[in-house]
């Protein structure tokens, strides 16, 4: 009874210590030193700002790391945040808000791939690095050279599905679950893509709105088609969370290998055992490597509560963008850039970052398997093409 | 398999959550001749109550539901104090402007207390429900086609049954008549309020284990319960009702059989077309064959 209002109080407590953390951590700093701020898009409100909270949390804890080591360019780094609201309209607002302000040198985009889609006109024309989260492929082929991705991008993930759905689990009838936005839309073309090479077949292609309330239409079909297995790209932890106990609901057994939200904190909480069993690709995985343990024990230590690839990205996006405008040795945006593309092997929470032309910083994903709500690790897939 | 049976239980299901929001619209709605925009936080602010006095506070879930109707009382009240009274003699625009306001106030007023991580409230039953005859009954969903049932026909006695509720209705239709009658419309509009919070926070506690307790889930159950206020008829109980019902069975089917991205396009298309073609909906009169 206590340790959940404990929970609610430390949330909030969370809450405050992120707005406190913002501030630069000056002691070792001497007072009155300008900074080097980095703007930060991220959702405060709507049904987003759980995922917020997260990605405050992780980009605050690198904040701190930076300034203890020393800051960048041996001035402290700041974090200026703005609300996207979990809209589009939201995202393009907060990020237009952040690019106003000429001291900005770098920014933190979002997760969420059709909120990064709305911005890139903007992001265009600002003309500095935004580090980014939404792992719709296309983002980082616009032609825009200042999107850099933190995290491997979905024709990674859809490879990993499906090897992992056809390879290990020996299944090739599919249906492919997804929501019709940006995110869902790219992921499921990119699994259909990924399960035709590999000789499977799509029994099932089954898109929906985000924000649902019922999925027995969806069950109903799924299990009307005779599928052997789910993929999925969920962009919501509750529609995911939903769906997931009407599929156990009305019976449907099938193996399920999901893209990352079906190994979101937020989803195994939702869903709790109707998500045992779950295969799930993570960019984040605990037990992947050193660095994503460290990252843990300090997230943990940190708020009390588990992390997961909503808080990874942005503490290696910041970590990562420190570490490059140390090394461009400038905040000219030009030259930030070409630091960031001058990363290689570099390791992350979220694994090895070695950026392409492109902007992709990552080039494989984890398999995690669900095991009584405990994410537990299964391999590594990297791709070097 | 026959997915039909599957599917209109599920649309009942769905259909009695738009009923229940929509009965409080259209009381306040008779009452005050107002939409209170607010209607879907009742539903959002009564499903963290009972996550505060169930989960958190781990108090029995019968006391937990008491307690949070309770607080859904008090908040219909305060809301009738705060939001309707000051403006009860302006036109009907700035009482509305300020229901949207108030609702605004409710979402981020609970996700500053609670923050923005959704919650689990358990259902009432431990066993999630029961397959018969290859159609699975989710007992939430029974249980909120039940209440639902229960207060149609409760608030059928007590509108045509009690003086109270005589009096609600007299209010309702003329407020000047009813207080030269005696009648105390102030303390009449305030039961409405209080009533029409309960109702919806009924419907906000039922729903909850299904959907999860989210700051947005109060504006997506209200949005379709307007239209279903629409589609049945706004003013009218019984056009409410119908009009939740219909919304959920066409949704449910429309995503089965023509599309499942497109199916809230689906619901508010048939709302167009009542607007078009009936806009006093299923049950409403024409408000010409009113005067």
């Amino acid at each position: 009874m206590n340790v959940t209002r404990r929970a609610v109080l430390r949330g909030a407590g969370l809450s405050m210590a992120g707005i406190a953390g913002l501030a630069p951590t000056r002691a070792a700093f001497a007072a009155g030193d300008a900074t080097v701020r980095v703007g930060m898009v991220l959702p405060v409100t709507g049904p987003g700002a759980d995922a917020g909270r997260f990605a405050l949390g992780g980009a605050k804890l690198a904040l701190d790391a930076v300034n203890k080591a020393g800051g960048v360019l041996g001035k402290p780094l700041e974090l200026v945040t703005e609300d996207d609201q979990t809209t589009n309209p939201g995202a393009v607002l907060a990020f237009s808000k952040l690019a106003s302000q000429p001291d900005i040198v770098a920014f933190l985009g979002s997760i969420r791939s059709t909120q990064n889609h709305a911005m890139a006109p903007d992001i265009l024309k600002a003309a500095k690095p935004v580090c980014f989260g939404g792992t719709d492929p296309t983002l980082t082929h616009l032609g825009n050279p200042w999107l850099f991705r933190f995290r491997p991008n979905d024709t990674y993930s859809a490879r990993v599905i499906a090897d992992y759905g056809i390879g290990t689990l020996g299944k090739k009838k599919w249906a492919v679950v997804h929501s019709t936005d940006a995110f869902g839309t790219s992921g499921a073309k990119a699994l259909t893509e990924a399960l035709g090479k590999a000789g499977a077949t799509v029994a099932l292609d089954q898109g929906y709105a985000n924000q649902s309330q019922d999925f027995t239409p969806v069950v109903l079909a799924i299990r009307q088609a005779g599928v052997e297995v789910i993929g999925s790209y969920f962009t919501f932890e509750n529609d995911l969370g939903i769906f997931a106990r009407q599929l156990r609901q009305l019976g449907v057994a099938v193996p399920w290998v999901g893209s990352p939200s079906i190994t979101n904190v937020t989803a195994l909480k939702l869903a709790g055992p109707a998500l045992y069993g779950t295969f799930g690709v993570a960019d984040y995985a605990e037990d992947a490597s050193d660095a994503s343990r460290a990252f843990s024990k300090l997230y943990r230590d940190a708020y009390k509560l588990e992390p997961d690839n909503q808080s990874s990205w942005t503490f290696d996006a910041v970590t990562v963008l420190a570490r490059a405008i140390n090394a461009a040795g400038k905040t000219e945006p030009g030259a930030i850039r070409e630091a960031l593309l001058a990363v290689k092997g570099v390791p992350g929470a979220e694994g090895t970052y070695s950026f392409d032309g492109n902007g992709d910083g990552l080039h494989g994903y984890n398999v995690v398997r669900n095991d009584k709500g405990k994410m537990s690790f299964a391999k590594r897939v990297d791709f070097q093409d | 398999m026959d997915l039909v049976p599957q599917l209109l239980f599920t649309g009942i299901g769905i259909g009695a959550v738009y009923a229940l929001v929509a009965l409080g619209f259209v009381l306040i709605f008779r009452a005050t001749n107002v939409v209170n925009f607010a209607q879907g936080e009742f539903s959002m602010v009564a499903a963290f109550l009972m996550v505060v006095f169930a989960v958190d506070l781990g108090w029995p879930y019968w006391l937990s539901f008491l307690a949070a109707l309770g607080g859904m009382a008090v908040l219909g009240a305060l809301f009738n104090l705060g939001v309707y009274y000051p403006l009860r003699h302006r036109s009907y625009l700035p009482v509305i402007i300020s229901t949207i306001g108030a609702s605004i106030l409710l979402a981020n007023t609970t996700l500053a207390l609670y923050g923005p991580q959704p919650q689990v409230l358990p259902g009432w039953f431990e066993t999630q429900g029961i397959l018969a005859g290859g159609v699975f009954f989710d007992s939430q969903y029974l249980l909120i086609i039940g209440v639902t049932a229960v207060l149609v026909a409760f608030q059928y006695w007590f509108f045509e049954h009690t003086l109270v509720g005589k009096k609600l209705q007299a209010t309702s239709q003329d407020k000047e008549m009813a207080s030269l009658l005696g009648i105390p419309v102030a303390g009449m509009i305030m039961l409405t309020f209080v009533y029409s919070a309960v109702l919806g926070g009924i419907a906000g506690i039922l729903v909850a284990p299904v959907l999860f307790v989210s700051i947005g889930m109060g504006s997506t159950i209200a949005l379709k319960a307007f239209a279903a206020t629409i589609i049945g008829g706004f003013g009218d109980v019984t056009g409410a009702i119908v009009g939740g019902l219909a919304l959920g069975v066409i949704e449910t089917f429309g995503a089965a059989y023509i599309s499942v991205p497109y199916k809230d396009a689906l619901g508010f298309l048939v709302l167009v077309v009542f607007l078009v073609v009936r806009p006093q909906g299923l049950f409403g009169e024409r408000v010409a064959e009113k005067a």
